[in-house]
C-alpha cells in the first residue's frame, strides 16, 4: 500500500465514522440500528485480503471505540479478527462480483457484532449475551444490505492504485515493463 | 512466496492483536482512562452540532417509517379521522402534539418529587452508539453544570445517571442497563428495601428485596431509597423509579418474588432533566 492508499483508507474509515454517529446510529429500527464500521472491516479483509482487513479493522476499531462507553479497544480488537477473518475465510468464488462481495460483507458483520459480544461478556461487561445479541446482529445484516455496498464501493477505491503511479507500473502486452 | 505472505499475515495479525489488547488493559485498569475519556469527550463534542443537524432532518422521516411499520393500525386511525375530523381537525391534532411537546418540557420544570434539586432541561440527541449500550446522548455537558453521576429524570420518573461529559453533551446511561443498580424503597414511606438492577432492553427490571415487612400490592409505586454502598451508586431519596407489576408470595410465605416496570420508557424520550445533585464523596 502506498502512502496514498493509507491517506484514502483513513478518509474512508473517518467518513464511516461520522456517517456512523451523526446519521446511522440516528436511524433505530425496533430498537436496533445498522453498524458501517464493522462492514468497513469485513469488507477489507473481502477487497484486500486478510492483512488489509486486519488493519482496516484496527483504525476502523479506535474511531468506533471514540463513541462507545465500552472499554477502548474492543471494537478494535473484534474488527481486526472480523477482517482477517473475513479475508482469510472467504471463497474467491464467492466474492467475485461487487454483489456477491456485498452479501458476504453483511453476513461477516453479522458474525462480528456476535464476537464484539462475546468479547465483551469475556472482559465482563454485562447484558452482553442475551436473546438480543442475534436480534442486533440480524439487525446488523440487514443494515448491511443498504450499507455494504457503498463501504466496498469506498474500500476500492481506497486500496486501487492511484491513476498516476499505476501508469508508470503498467506491463504492456506483450513486452517489458517501462519506468 | 505463500509461505512468506502467510507469515507476514500471522505477524500483522499477532502485532495488531496484541496492540488492541494494549489499549484494551491500558482503559481497563485506568492507566489512560483519563486521556481516552478526554479524547471520547472532545470528539462527542465536534460530533454534536452534526447529531444536532441530521436529528432535525431525520425526526420527521423516523415518524414515517415508525408510521410504516405500524401500516395496518395507521390506515385505520387514520380511516376513523378522515370520517370523523377533516382537514380542520388534522391541523388541531397537529397542534396538540405540539401542546403535549410543549407540557412535557414543562413538567420538567414541576416535578413535585424534585424537592430542593435543581433540574436542568435537556433535549436527547441520540440513543447509543452500540447495540449493546443502553445510553442516551443529551445536549448538555459541563458548561451547564452537568457532572459524572448526576441522575437524569423525565416527567415520570427516573431515567439514568450521567456517565461522562463533553462541554456541551453528556452520555446518559439507562436504568435498563444491566450496569445499572439502585436502592430503592417500595411506597415512598415504605420500609420494603431493595436493589433494582437493569435487565436490558425486553425484560421487567431485576429486583432483589432485602427487607421486606410490609405487603407488596400491585401497581404500587417504588422509589430510590437514597442509599449506596456496595456496588450500589448514590441517589437522592424519593424518586420514582418503576411501578410493581406482579407479586408472588413463596408457599409458607418464605419469600416474595416481585416484578417491576420502569416508569419511563427511554424508546420515546425527547426531553428529560438532569438534576444538579453531587453524590456524596
Amino acid at each position: 500500500m502506498t502512502a496514498s492508499n493509507w491517506a484514502r483508507l483513513c478518509l474512508v474509515c473517518v467518513t464511516a465514522f461520522v456517517v456512523q454517529v451523526a446519521l446511522v446510529d440516528q436511524v433505530v429500527v425496533a430498537g436496533y440500528h445498522a453498524d458501517v464500521m464493522v462492514l468497513l472491516a469485513a469488507g477489507a479483509g473481502l477487497i484486500g485480503g486478510p492483512q488489509r482487513g486486519a488493519v482496516t479493522g484496527f483504525v476502523a476499531g479506535l474511531l468506533a471505540d471514540l463513541a462507545l462507553p465500552t472499554p477502548y479497544g474492543l471494537s478494535a480488537l473484534t474488527f481486526v479478527l472480523v477482517g482477517f477473518g473475513a479475508g482469510l475465510l472467504a471463497a474467491p468464488r464467492a466474492t467475485e462480483t461487487l454483489f456477491a462481495r456485498g452479501l458476504t460483507c453483511l453476513v461477516a458483520g453479522a458474525a462480528g457484532t456476535l464476537l464484539y459480544a462475546f468479547l465483551a461478556a469475556l472482559i465482563g461487561q454485562g447484558g452482553m449475551l442475551t436473546s438480543s445479541t442475534l436480534e442486533a446482529a440480524v439487525a446488523v445484516a440487514a443494515g448491511g444490505l443498504l450499507l455494504s455496498w457503498p463501504s466496498l464501493l469506498g474500500l476500492s477505491w481506497a486500496f486501487s492504485t492511484p491513476r498516476g503511479l499505476g501508469d508508470r507500473h503498467v506491463m504492456p502486452s506483450g513486452g517489458s515493463a517501462t519506468l | 512466496m505463500a509461505t512468506t505472505r502467510r507469515t507476514s499475515q500471522r505477524v500483522t495479525l499477532l502485532m495488531l492483536v496484541l496492540a488492541s489488547i494494549t489499549v484494551l488493559t491500558l482503559d481497563y485498569h485506568g492507566e489512560a482512562n483519563k486521556v481516552i475519556t478526554s479524547v471520547r469527550n472532545r470528539v462527542g463534542d465536534g460530533l454534536s452540532p452534526i447529531q444536532r443537524a441530521v436529528a432535525a432532518v431525520l425526526h420527521p422521516i423516523g415518524d414515517a417509517v415508525s408510521g410504516a411499520f405500524h401500516y395496518g393500525a395507521v390506515q385505520q386511525q387514520n380511516q376513523v379521522l378522515m370520517n370523523e375530523l377533516g382537514t380542520m381537525q388534522r391541523e388541531l391534532a397537529a397542534n396538540n402534539q405540539a401542546s403535549a411537546e410543549a407540557r412535557n418540557v414543562l413538567a420538567l420544570d414541576h416535578l413535585p418529587w424534585v424537592g430542593n434539586l435543581t433540574p436542568l432541561d435537556a433535549v436527547v440527541l441520540a440513543g447509543p452508539s452500540s447495540n449493546f449500550e443502553y445510553t442516551i446522548e443529551i445536549d448538555r455537558g459541563s458548561s451547564a453544570g452537568v457532572a459524572t453521576g448526576m441522575p437524569v429524570v423525565g416527567a415520570s420518573g427516573f431515567v439514568g445517571t450521567v456517565i461522562s461529559t463533553g462541554v456541551n453533551h453528556a452520555v446518559v446511561r439507562l436504568l435498563q442497563d444491566p450496569r445499572s443498580t439502585i436502592g430503592v424503597r417500595i411506597g415512598n414511606n415504605g420500609t420494603d428495601l431493595g436493589i433494582v438492577t437493569g435487565a436490558g432492553r425486553h425484560a421487567n427490571l431485576g429486583v432483589t428485596l432485602f427487607s421486606s415487612s410490609s405487603p407488596i400490592h400491585k401497581g404500587e409505586l417504588v422509589y430510590t431509597s437514597g442509599t449506596s454502598g456496595s456496588g450500589v451508586s448514590a441517589y437522592p431519596a424519593g424518586i420514582p423509579v418503576a411501578t410493581v407489576t406482579s407479586v408472588h408470595v413463596a408457599t409458607g410465605g418464605l419469600g416474595v418474588a416481585v416484578s417491576l416496570r420502569a416508569l419511563v420508557d427511554p424508546t420515546t424520550l425527547e426531553y428529560v432533566a438532569v438534576l444538579l445533585w453531587t453524590p456524596p464523596a
